[in-house]
């Protein structure tokens, strides 16, 4: 009884760090003045606000920018990784341990080396400081997720209704369009999310192979934070957990859906 | 029979492009970092660069910086999220309210993680403000300098809040499959809560902690949003100082750059090197038929 109440303490004790300095920043979006030492603003104002959402800042067209890009990688490491998990786990080809192994490498090569690493290639490929440079970039940070949920995924489905589907006459891509898809769907949403997200985040790999060219929330508040203008930070900060709690709870309520059906 | 020859390997194909570049970038590091750049008229192999850069007091401190960051806030949040984790299990709340909650974190990218942070620990902060109003300092130099410092304190708690959750998260699975089976077994046997979880449970999800602890690891090492931020001039993390010396415009710096690159290279790798022995150890340790 009394390590429940332990356990429940240490849980709302973590629930409030980690909402605390979500409030905080809301507040800061809507501040006019906030002086120390106040422990909230002495005024209130919406001009930051309407400005950034209304005004001539591009905000919604890098918020679109972001979007489209991280969908990109979100659907690419997806369909990579269920081609790469049918091969290992259904086809059952040769050197699955090394492809497994391999699958982890982007994990073990820091972002900031590879993004580095890399640019000579894509400037080589002329692939550097375009759209297409960045997608392929944030996709190396993003398979190895994408490819152990994919690869959990389809081990626990198998492939035995996929068969059974054969023997009765399907042609092998209409058995897995129909009988193995839909069960795979739960996987295929939660690897599409997490891409999803990674892209989002990415500042580093963003800026060295867009060459500031590419722009994404990531990229543009960052100079804001540097510069220590709160108001605006925070606004963007808002724009964009906001964004990416959209996307994920979409997802989610959508797994949530198929899962009980 | 031949389709099912040709079908995987059409399969595995954008994998194997994806992981190609990755090696690209590996090899592009390593030739460079050894001094051989045809396209500057660069055509000496040498470990010099190695040896001049790991010879610069500033490099040598980064690297300690680096380290010191990254040990110390991926095993606090190898800690922390364990805890979470059990504390998750044991009060049942592996699924709803509380579980979204604890994966807010995972979704918070790092350059928002710097706004919280600094919002609550710079030295006008939330907390400032809160001790200035309960008495505990009257001006606000008086409160520490958790950012900005040489301690890297602020990254450190900046990965600490934003990589526990991902542990927690990450070894959830495993730990509540334990937790059920065994765990619940110990505790019908006689075993106190906690004797059932620090003789059966942690040990059991160990591999899937130690994992999330090598990513974590890795991830804070190689990180270069938060210690940018909120870290001091001086000394810089390892990825910060590799940066600037990168986008220096004399070509003739780039295999300097490079070799700090590789340097960090070869530290992420001798950690993922020292994960598997322990790994491998651990697993003969538990059982052989554990992987299973």
């Amino acid at each position: 009884m009394r390590n429940s109440r332990i356990l429940s303490f240490i849980l709302i004790l973590t629930a409030i760090i980690i909402i605390l300095p979500a409030l905080v920043i809301l507040l800061w979006t809507v501040t006019g003045r906030w002086p120390w030492p106040g422990l909230l603003p002495e005024s209130y104002t919406l001009r930051t606000v309407e400005e950034l959402l209304f005004g001539s800042s591009g905000l919604w067209k890098i918020l679109k920018s972001s979007v489209i890009l991280a969908t990109a990688v979100a659907v690419l490491g997806t369909v990579i990784a269920l081609m790469t998990a049918r091969a290992t786990e259904i086809y059952r080809i040769r050197g699955r341990k090394l492809i497994s192994s391999a699958s982890i490498l982007p994990l073990i090569v820091p972002g900031t080396v590879f993004a580095m690493g890399i640019q000579v290639t894509l400037i080589r490929i002329h692939l550097n400081d375009t759209i297409t440079g960045v997608i392929i970039v944030h996709l190396v940070a993003a398979l190895p997720y994408c490819i152990t949920i994919m690869m959990d995924m389809t081990a626990a489905v198998g492939s035995s209704l996929e068969e059974q589907a054969a023997v009765l006459g399907a042609k092998p891509l209409r058995g897995f369009l129909d009988v193995t898809l839909p069960q795979l769907l739960p996987g295929i949403l939660s690897s599409a999310s997490m891409a999803y997200i990674i892209s989002y985040s990415q500042y580093f790999t963003t800026l060295m192979a867009g060459g500031g060219k590419v722009k994404t929330l990531a990229l543009v508040m960052f100079p804001y934070i540097q510069s220590g203008d709160r108001a605006l930070a925070s606004i963007y900060a808002a724009v964009f957990v906001g964004s990416a709690l959209i996307v994920f709870f979409v997802f989610e309520a959508i797994i949530h859906r198929i899962v009980r059906s | 029979m031949r389709r099912d020859k040709i079908v995987p390997v059409l399969l595995i194909l954008p994998f194997l492009l994806v992981t190609t570049l990755v090696l690209i970038a590996i090899i592009n590091i390593l030739v460079q970092s050894l001094g051989y750049m045809p396209v500057f008229n660069l055509y000496d192999v040498t470990l010099r660069y190695y040896a001049e850069t790991l010879r610069r007091p500033e490099v040598l401190q980064s690297i300690g910086v680096s380290l010191r960051v990254s040990i110390i806030s991926s095993l606090a949040a190898a800690v922390c999220g364990t805890v979470i984790c059990a504390a998750l299990i044991k009060t049942g709340r592996t699924k709803g309210g509380m579980l979204y909650t604890v994966r807010l974190p995972i979704l918070v990218p790092h350059t928002v993680v710097a706004v919280f942070t600094v919002a609550l620990l710079s030295q006008t902060g939330l907390f400032a403000r809160l001790a200035y109003a309960l008495g505990i300092i009257v001006d606000y130099t008086e409160f520490p300098g958790i950012l900005y410092g040489t301690g890297y304190a602020g990254v450190i708690i900046a990965y600490v809040w934003k990589e526990s959750p991902f542990i927690a998260y990450f070894t959830i699975a495993l730990m509540a499959s334990v937790s059920s089976t065994l765990g619940e077994a110990a505790e019908n046997l006689g075993a106190s809560p906690l004797k059932s979880f620090i003789n059966i449970t942690l040990p059991l999800s160990l591999p899937a902690i130690a994992r999330g602890l090598l990513i974590v690891f890795i991830f804070s090492f190689g990180g270069y949003e938060l210690p940018m931020l909120l870290g001091a001039t001086l000394p810089k993390a390892l990825p910060v100082y590799t940066y600037i010396e990168f986008i220096k415009p004399e070509f003739k710096l780039r295999p300097y750059a490079m070799a700090m690159n590789g340097v960090t290279l070869l530290i992420s790798l001798a950690m993922a090197v020292i994960y598997a022995i322990a790994m491998n150890r651990l697993l003969k340790k538990l059982g052989g038929d554990y992987e299973k």
